[in-house]
């Protein structure tokens, strides 16, 4: 049994983040959820889609971000409970309909969770998606501790149905990912009937009514605020310093103070209610400190609005010294740790703390480099993906036309560096690479000659691609999109999408078919084996250089990690000693030095390639690149 | 000498625009292949030294010291290089007749090797599409008419020696342009490890060359002028002329050589060779002579070739008008003369890839002319 679903309340039980607020929701008596995946956000959805039939939920995988919300939306809108999760970019995609939604307001309560990558550790950008709440004049929350990650979730679907408004709760990758004790409270099984109530219709007209009611819900946020138990102060009673903090930082802020021993001169100031900010309760705390220094994740975001009302009380609180991200006394890119924290301490009120001695750093770190073997980021063995990169090099560089790739978000990504023979020359948001690739295509009539490939992965197409296909078709654009079809949503953990022909809870769906989709939108449709990487090749050159118009090739194998699980190996492989010729003239080792499979690996001793049986996928595709042939593939 | 791999041969050919397309350098590894008319580089290399760049008739040329490794002493016939005999020759079988460039001496003589047992195959050039050469391997006459008409354009004939596929003992002629013969002395003379079939090439036979044209260029001029018409014979008309009559649908079309001077190869302008100076024999127009050939016979596999087929009937001959020879010296000489001018102008004439002694060069300075 799942562990979310373990009805045995007063009981502590270990979770990770995303399970404790899963939990949550289950506790608030959640009846939709509605995601699309996206790391660090994954696995509250995918948790819960694995109680779904138990706990007589709907949980979908969504085609995208927006989607998603719409799907909780509706639910609040017929009065039940509905959750929506997402990664920090998910949000950008969600954020049209989130900002007509907060006119509209809701029923039942709905919550949207939204996990920000401080570091960009998995994602294409770094995003502060609090912007949005202060955007949107939506409630936020900021989960502290993993208990505090319950229990807030579980909170905001009862402040959502007070307010009439979606709720944000904003979590962090070191929330979301690590793993703390938690209390199980009450598992309800609601059954209340769904019925949207037409005499009140959800419409933000007209605008200006309805911008004034969300103005006064949140100004009854900000009140509510005021008592909540999630912001609460440590420390004494006059700091010499008053940190502001909410979520990861609050961790780290306790562990920097008590390693320096500054509990008599530094005070915390913690805030799981981030906007609309506890006024009052931050003023009192103002007036008592000179000294202010904000710890929190991307974006100077409490700093800048602690400080705005500062600015509007400032002829009562008098002279302050702010520090934080925005003054340059953190560092305003990537994630923040306990030693930033404490290094940062040490300046501002000039204590002297060595954690451990500089030498034994040094050596601890010579040693760990020396243990730990580098692993660039690359293909699994047998990945189709490097395959398909492999003829659309060759394909580019017959080409002669200094083509590139217009790349999209997937495990594809990688097709920006060695594994993918740096083909990929843009990458941005879901679905741009088609979007840029149909507006290349337009500039051919100024004399632009470069070939513009896109890729996009079989999850990326439903997402946000179709409607980037549908315009090239429309406005008659020249381009060639390779639809890497590997049947699942690789990079994110394998959910299911409308191409599988499964839910997110595991039932049977329609699949809906690719070439179908594709021949629909006006394009001319062509289906490959990326492991035919000479017959890829040729087909390549052949959309490039012979065919107008838009044209898409569907090259079709499963994740090596699906077939993995489900399929046997194709292929025993071998590389022949005798005729390997390693790093004479004639190879040069083109299959470990630049193809680099992982499952091929250089035998330094005897100046061979060999294969790493226990690596090693048995996909044959390396056999067709040895020159000499000494690459031997068997059908198993 | 080091020489360099993979990296010199970018740098220093195709970077400089010096690759002619011989296809020397292809199928000899992955890294390096032929596509419509261009050698393409599909990854980087490493290595120091490799064959590509050793056999590039581009790479490093020491005329002096391959002639001496070849023919024994220094390079001193500037004019067209070691010669035994010159003569004037046309095939007499009627078969060759009509499909032949000129006298169908080059046909004739690689279907009379094969059939004597001079050699088991041959390495000849024949259409892919459109006029793309590529290297055909031929064992018999009807393969040999597949071959027969010169296609102006340069393109891999070396790769199908490369490639193969060879049974591993058979004897194996080639015809080819001067770049073509010049990178096949460079792979009998190179000291890397070989495993080509180099060692067993027993006849090379040259073509007379002043200039190839580069395929993609010269393909998009001709679809803009005849569209999708089918090309069938092109010739050059020997100077003062100096036009190209093609055939193109069933028309027979004049262009001025200026119209398609652009398309010339960048690595044409520094070819010091017209008249395929490291061949056996060596076959070209006779100007003013339509049908015949001018053959020069260079070695002494040449001359018991050309002995052969003159007693057994496959050629007929009769000396070349001193006239005409001397035409052909001093064109061949000006070849030479504006390679070095040109090398000069791209400031290659130090560091280029061509080494002459100070004395060669300021000798072909002085001895040619401007042709009228
Ligand atoms: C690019 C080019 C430029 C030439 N320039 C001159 C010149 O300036 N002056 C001159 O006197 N003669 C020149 N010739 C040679 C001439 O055109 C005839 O090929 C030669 O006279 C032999 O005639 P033939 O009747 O014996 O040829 P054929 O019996 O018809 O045989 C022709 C042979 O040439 C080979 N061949 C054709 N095209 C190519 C190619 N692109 N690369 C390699 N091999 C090829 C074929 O395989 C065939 O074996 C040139 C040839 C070419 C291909
Ligand atoms: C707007 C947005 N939502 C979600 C993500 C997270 N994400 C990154 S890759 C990916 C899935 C890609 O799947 P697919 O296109 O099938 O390619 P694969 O990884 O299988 O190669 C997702 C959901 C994101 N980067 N941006
Ligand atoms: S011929 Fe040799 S040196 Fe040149 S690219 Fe190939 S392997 Fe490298
Ligand atoms: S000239 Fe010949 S050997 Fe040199 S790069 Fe070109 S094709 Fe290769």
């Amino acid at each position: 049994m799942s562990i979310i679903a373990q009805d045995t309340p007063g009981e502590t039980v270990l979770l990770m983040g995303n399970e404790a607020i899963a939990r949550g929701a289950l506790e608030a008596g959640i009846k939709v959820c509605a995601a699309y995946p996206g790391n660090p956000s994954s696995e509250i959805t995918g948790s819960l889609a694995g109680v779904a039939d138990e706990f007589g939920l709907h949980v979908e995988w969504s085609v995208n971000e927006k989607v998603a919300l719409e799907v909780a939306a509706a639910a609040s809108f017929a009065g039940l409970r509905g959750l929506c999760t997402m990664k920090q970019n998910g949000l950008n995609v969600a954020s049209d309909f989130l900002l007509n939604l907060n006119l509209t307001g809701c029923e039942g309560g709905l919550v949207l969770i939204v996990a920000d990558d401080p570091g960009a550790l998995s994602s294409s950008n770094e995003e502060d998606s609090r912007a949005f709440a202060k955007l949107g004049d939506l409630p936020l929350l900021e989960p502290a501790t993993f208990q505090e990650a319950k229990a807030m979730t579980k909170w905001a679907f009862d402040l959502s149905e007070d307010l009439g408004l979606p709720v944000l709760v904003r979590t962090v990758t070191r929330v979301s990912h690590a793993r703390g004790n938690v209390l199980l409270d009450e598992l309800p099984r609601p059954t209340k009937k769904p019925r949207f109530d037409t005499s009140r219709p959800r419409i933000a007209l007209p605008v200006l009514t309805n911008h004034k009611l969300l103005r006064e819900k949140l100004e009854r946020a900000g009140q509510v605020f005021e008592t909540s138990p999630f912001n609460f102060y440590r420390g004494p009673e006059k700091p010499e310093l008053l940190i502001i903090t909410c979520g990861s930082g609050w961790m780290y802020s306790l562990e920097a103070v008590a390693n320096l021993d500054l509990n008599e001169r530094v005070g915390i100031l913690k805030l799981g209610t981030t906007w609309p900010l506890p006024e009052q309760m931050v003023l009192n705390h103002l007036s008592k400190a000179d000294h202010v220094l904000f710890v929190e994740e991307v974006s100077p975001f409490l700093e800048n609005n602690v400080k705005e009302l500062f600015a509007q009380n400032c002829v009562d609180l008098g002279l302050k010294r702010f520090s934080g991200k925005a003054t340059g006394t953190l560092p305003d890119i990537g994630e923040l740790n306990p030693d930033i924290v404490i290094s940062t301490l040490q300046d501002i009120l000039e204590v002297f703390y060595e954690p451990v001695s500089a030498e034994y750093a040094l050596r601890a770190k010579e040693i760990s480099d020396q243990l730990v073997p580098e692993r660039p980021l690359g293909f699994c063995a047998g990945c189709p993906h490097r395959a398909t990169y492999w003829a659309i090099k060759n394909a580019l560089a017959l080409d002669g036309r200094d083509g590139f790739v217009a790349g999209d978000i997937g495990c594809y990504s990688l097709g920006i560096g060695p594994s993918g023979f740096s083909q990929m020359k843009t990458l941005h948001a879901m679905g741009s690479g088609t979007g840029l690739a149909g507006g290349f295509g337009q500039l051919n009539a100024f004399g632009l000659d470069q070939p513009v490939i896109a890729v996009s992965g079989d999850s990326t197409f439903y997402h946000a691609v179709m409607p980037a296909l549908t315009n090239a078709s429309y406005n008659k654009s020249n381009l060639l999109l390779l639809l890497l079809d590997n049947s699942a949503t690789a990079m994110t953990g394998f959910q299911p999408h409308p191409g599988t022909g499964k839910t997110a809870s595991g039932q049977d769906a329609p699949i809906l078919d690719l070439e179908v989709i594709c021949k629909a939108l006006g394009a001319q449709v062509e289906v490959g084996d990326p492991f035919d990487m000479k017959a890829t090749t040729e087909t390549i050159l052949r959309l490039l250089q012979d065919v107008e118009g838009v044209k898409v090739l569907i090259l079709r194998r499963e994740c090596a990690l699906v077939r993995g699980r489900t399929q046997k190996k194709l292929f025993n492989m071998e590389v022949d000693q005798d005729l390997c010729l390693g790093e004479r003239c004639g190879c040069n080792r083109l299959c470990t030095r630049v193809f680099k499979c992982p499952g091929l690996i250089w035998d330094e001793i005897a100046g061979r390639a060999r294969i790493d049986e226990a690596i090693c996928t048995g996909c044959g595709v390396c056999a067709e690149i040895c020159p000499s042939l000494a690459i031997r593939k068997e059908v198993v | 000498m080091m020489n360099g791999g993979l990296r010199a041969l970018e740098e220093r050919v195709f970077d400089r625009d010096l690759c002619v397309s011989c296809g020397a350098c292809v199928s000899l590894c992955p890294y390096l292949r032929s596509w419509q008319g261009r050698i393409v580089k599909l990854d980087e290399c490493d290595l120091a030294e490799g064959r590509c760049f050793n056999y590039c008739p581009r790479g490093k040329v020491d005329l002096n010291e391959l002639h001496q490794r070849l023919f024994g002493g220094p390079y001193k016939e500037i004019e067209m290089g070691m010669v035994r005999s010159v003569l004037m020759a046309r095939a007499c079988d009627s078969v060759w007749a009509g499909r032949v460039q000129n006298g169908g001496v080059v046909s004739a003589l690689t279907d009379l090797a094969i059939k004597e047992g001079v050699i088991d195959a041959a390495v000849l050039t024949d259409r892919e599409v459109n006029l793309l050469p590529r290297g055909h391997i031929v064992s018999g006459r009807e393969d040999i008419m597949a071959c027969t008409g010169s296609i102006y354009t340069s393109g891999p004939t070396l790769e199908a020696l490369n490639r193969g596929p060879w049974t591993g003992d058979e004897r194996i002629g080639i015809v080819g342009l001067p770049c073509m013969v010049l990178a096949l002395a460079k792979m009998r003379t190179s000291s890397l490890e070989k495993r080509t079939p180099i060692d067993r090439v027993d006849l090379v036979i040259g073509l007379f060359c002043t200039w190839a044209l580069d395929y993609k260029s010269f393909m998009g001029f001709l679809q803009k002028r005849f569209g999708d018409r089918t090309i069938g014979k092109v010739d050059i008309t020997p100077p003062p002329e100096r036009i190209m009559k093609i055939t193109a649908g069933d028309e027979l079309h004049d262009i001025p050589l200026d119209e398609i001077r652009s398309f010339i190869r960048p690595g044409c302008h520094v070819c010091p060779d017209m008249t395929s100076e490291f061949s056996d024999i060596s076959v070209g127009t006779v100007e003013g002579e339509e049908g015949w050939n001018t053959v020069l016979v260079r070695t002494e596999r040449g001359e018991e070739l050309v002995k052969r087929a003159e007693a057994k009937g496959v050629i007929e001959s009769q000396p070349l008008p001193g006239d005409k020879l001397s035409h052909l010296k001093e064109a061949s000489l000006l070849k030479k003369r504006r390679a070095i001018d040109a090398l000069k102008d791209r400031g290659e004439l130090e560091d280029g890839y061509l080494t002459l002694s100070r004395e060669l060069i300021q000798q072909i300075q002085s001895e040619s002319k401007e042709a009228p």
